[in-house]
């Protein structure tokens, strides 16, 4: 199938009646969710699986991308509206978008928020119809060796480029590749660190990492801040009303981001925290009013909008046409595709193409969604976070309990539920970062499977990583993206001396 | 020796590595297998007890923000151990009880512990949705839930 007759497909899957209600629904349900104070897209994905069940995969999983940059676009509300961003991806927007709002502008704010995502999403989603389709064809070769190296690469990329300490974040992976370990061995039926438990010997699904690690672990810290006043009215958001010159000033930057945040967001481990932040800093360094950032400038709004939007799309290029998540988000996404039996990579294209296509096509028309639905509906849907406190917290367990339950009817894994919980708070408590994590439980198994492929492969000569031209490379680039905040620090110390 | 954060978490870390190791050793191992059921487990077991040596030794970074994170009022500590011991009861009696009961109360009970005042909304609330989840996934996604003592 070629890309303009794919493209074609997916739009008429993202245009059926059943896409467009799936789509929409997504969109809605993902902009509540990400604008709870602490749940973001990973949380709203987790917690919308169990409702995919017996769904058919191709509408679930374009259902399943509408929450996520719903999720994204929920966050960038509560950035603004509370400075109490959803996600870490969002929190530059809080840097103009909160001043702005302070000074009675929410609503210019939340407009501006609305249109260069809008603008980020159509412009990334346009790169991503080029990237991902070419991208497949160039992995359909790729060989066990490769696969393992470039899911090293992800997952040394995702721990040196976390926020705070890099031993953490390695830690973080390491435990969370432990944890994939746990369960039966696939190749030899060898039973690892079950403890004698037949509960443990299927593993641990990672929708119980997932709910446990984001969704239970933010219930530990909605309780501290359970007293905490969360806006009164909603209704006092001001006019929705952009001027010609507000316009034009997001052009520009919006434009600009939007292509640093899409190719920010197809490497692995960066995503769309370092996108925002890198095009707030390098739109704040071009413009000829630096003074204005942070005090409710239209183009320090603009810039982090597009450019996390932008970077969401760029995050499935990976996934789509790899089969391998770069980011914690998308690790979450990939499980959605393995328990609805579709399996992403890049024989997904040839294999799927309505899914494929479908999905590329729905997060177009979810962005129009976001656009003409969610932003005039925006003031009712912030009276989600008027919601007291204590029923938020009480519902938002409930939700995490019964999801898990309803995939393995087992109250077992309701208490591994909670017991992860605990870690996940513990690890927000000791900023130990959770994305590595999940992102090694996803990809462990992966790994070793490829590992041992390429080691059958080669009668356990280790050199069969070293003599594949691409699995070279990736390793290289593993062990320099592993070497660089070392490096980083060591400067900084000579600085400091 | 243990008044930094770090080291306190090293410690824990190298035990637990040492605890994962211990057991990878245990497990069996078979011929003519070139990466067997043990490889990856005791190369991840070497990489966590050198990560948390290298965290032992190394200074306590976290932002300010981040070290008030680590301290918790006793209230709070009280309000989070009583919302998990009443997550725990509910996990118990889910099967017993059903689905709706549990749910119902534990909504109610565990908004009330936390605060919320409104008896008759949190009383609405506490049956509204779990009927509404109760309908979606039993008869929407054809998903069962524990029915417990209820007839249906």
């Amino acid at each position: 199938m070629g890309a303009i007759e794919g493209i074609l497909t997916g739009f008429e899957v993202a245009l059926s009646l059943e896409g467009i209600l799936f789509v929409l629904l997504g969109v809605f349900v993902g902009t509540f969710i990400g604008m709870l104070p602490g749940l973001g897209p990973i949380s709203a994905i987790a917690i919308m699986i169990p409702i995919t069940y017996g769904m058919n995969p191709t509408l679930a999983l374009v259902m399943m991308a509408g929450v996520y940059y719903g999720a994204v676009f929920g966050g960038s509300t509560s950035s603004i509206l509370l400075n109490a961003p959803g996600i870490s991806g969002t929190v530059a927007s809080s840097f103009d978008g909160y001043p702005m709002a302070q000074n009675g502008q929410a609503g210019k704010a939340l407009a501006i928020a609305a249109i260069s995502s809008f603008i980020g999403g159509t412009i990334s989603v346009i790169l991503l119809m080029a990237f991902a389709p070419m991208l497949s064809s160039v992995a359909i070769s790729f060989g066990p060796p490769a696969y393992f190296a470039l899911m090293l690469l992800g997952l040394t990329a995702i721990a040196s480029l976390s926020e705070g300490s890099t031993v953490k974040a390695l830690i973080s992976a390491v435990i969370g590749f432990m944890v994939a370990t746990i369960g039966i061995d696939p190749q030899t039926g060898t039973a690892r660190y079950t403890f004698g438990s037949t509960n443990l010997l299927d593993g641990i699904d990672f929708l119980i990492i997932a709910l446990g690690l984001f969704a239970i672990a933010e219930v530990g810290y909605l309780i501290i801040n359970r007293h905490k006043k969360s806006i009164t009215d909603a209704k006092q958001l001001g006019s929705l009303k952009l001027s010609k010159q507000d316009m034009k000033e997001i052009a520009g930057p919006s434009g600009r981001q939007s292509i640093l945040g899409f190719v920010l967001g197809i490497l692995p481990g960066a995503g769309a925290t370092i996108a925002s932040f890198i095009s707030y800093i390098s739109e704040k360094r071009l413009s000829k009013n630096p003074e204005k950032f942070g005090k409710g400038a239209v183009k320090g709004l603009a810039a982090p909008e597009a450019s996390n939007n932008a970077a969401t799309s760029g995050s499935f290029v990976p996934l789509l046409s790899l089969g391998i998540p770069g980011s914690g988000t998308t690790a979450v996404m990939l499980g959605a595709f393995l328990v609805l039996g579709v399996q992403p990579g890049p024989m997904l294209m040839g294999d799927n193409p309505e899914i494929f296509w479908g999905i590329i096509a729905s997060m177009y028309i979810g962005n129009v969604f976001l656009l003409i639905l969610n932003l005039p509906l925006i003031p009712y849907i912030a009276r989600v976070l008027t919601v007291p406190r204590p029923l938020l917290i009480s519902l938002v367990i409930v939700f995490s309990l019964i999801g898990v339950y309803a995939i393995s009817f087992s109250t077992f894994d309701l208490y591994l539920l909670l017991a992860f919980g605990v870690i996940g708070f513990l690890m927000r408590m000791f900023a130990f970062p959770a994305p590595p994590f999940i992102l090694a439980f996803i990809l462990g198994g992966m790994m070793e499977q490829s590992f041992r492929q390429a080691m059958t492969s080669s009668n356990g000569d280790i050199s069969i990583f070293f003599t594949n031209n691409i699995s070279l490379v990736l390793i290289i680039l593993s062990v320099l993206s592993f070497a660089f905040p070392i490096i980083k620090s060591m400067r900084q110390k000579k600085q400091e001396a | 020796m243990l008044n930094n954060v770090n080291r306190k978490i090293g410690l824990v870390l190298f035990l637990i590595s040492a605890g994962y190791l211990f057991m990878s050793y245990q497990l069996p191992t078979y011929p003519y297998i070139p990466v067997d059921a043990d490889a990856i487990p005791k190369t991840l077991g070497w990489i966590l007890l050198v990560l948390s040596i290298a965290l032992f030794f190394s200074e306590d970074k976290d932002s300010e923000e981040q070290k008030a994170k680590r301290h918790i009022p006793k209230k709070d500590v009280k309000a989070i151990s009583g919302v998990f011991v009443l997550a725990l009861i509910f996990i118990t009696l889910l099967e017993i009880v059903g689905f709706l009961i549990m749910t119902a109360l534990f909504i109610f009970s565990s908004s009330k512990f936390l605060g919320y005042e409104n008896n008759l909304v949190n009383a609405i609330v506490s049956v509204c949705f779990p009927l509404f989840l109760y309908s979606i996934f039993v008869f929407l996604l054809n998903i069962n839930l524990p029915q417990g003592v209820m007839p249906f």
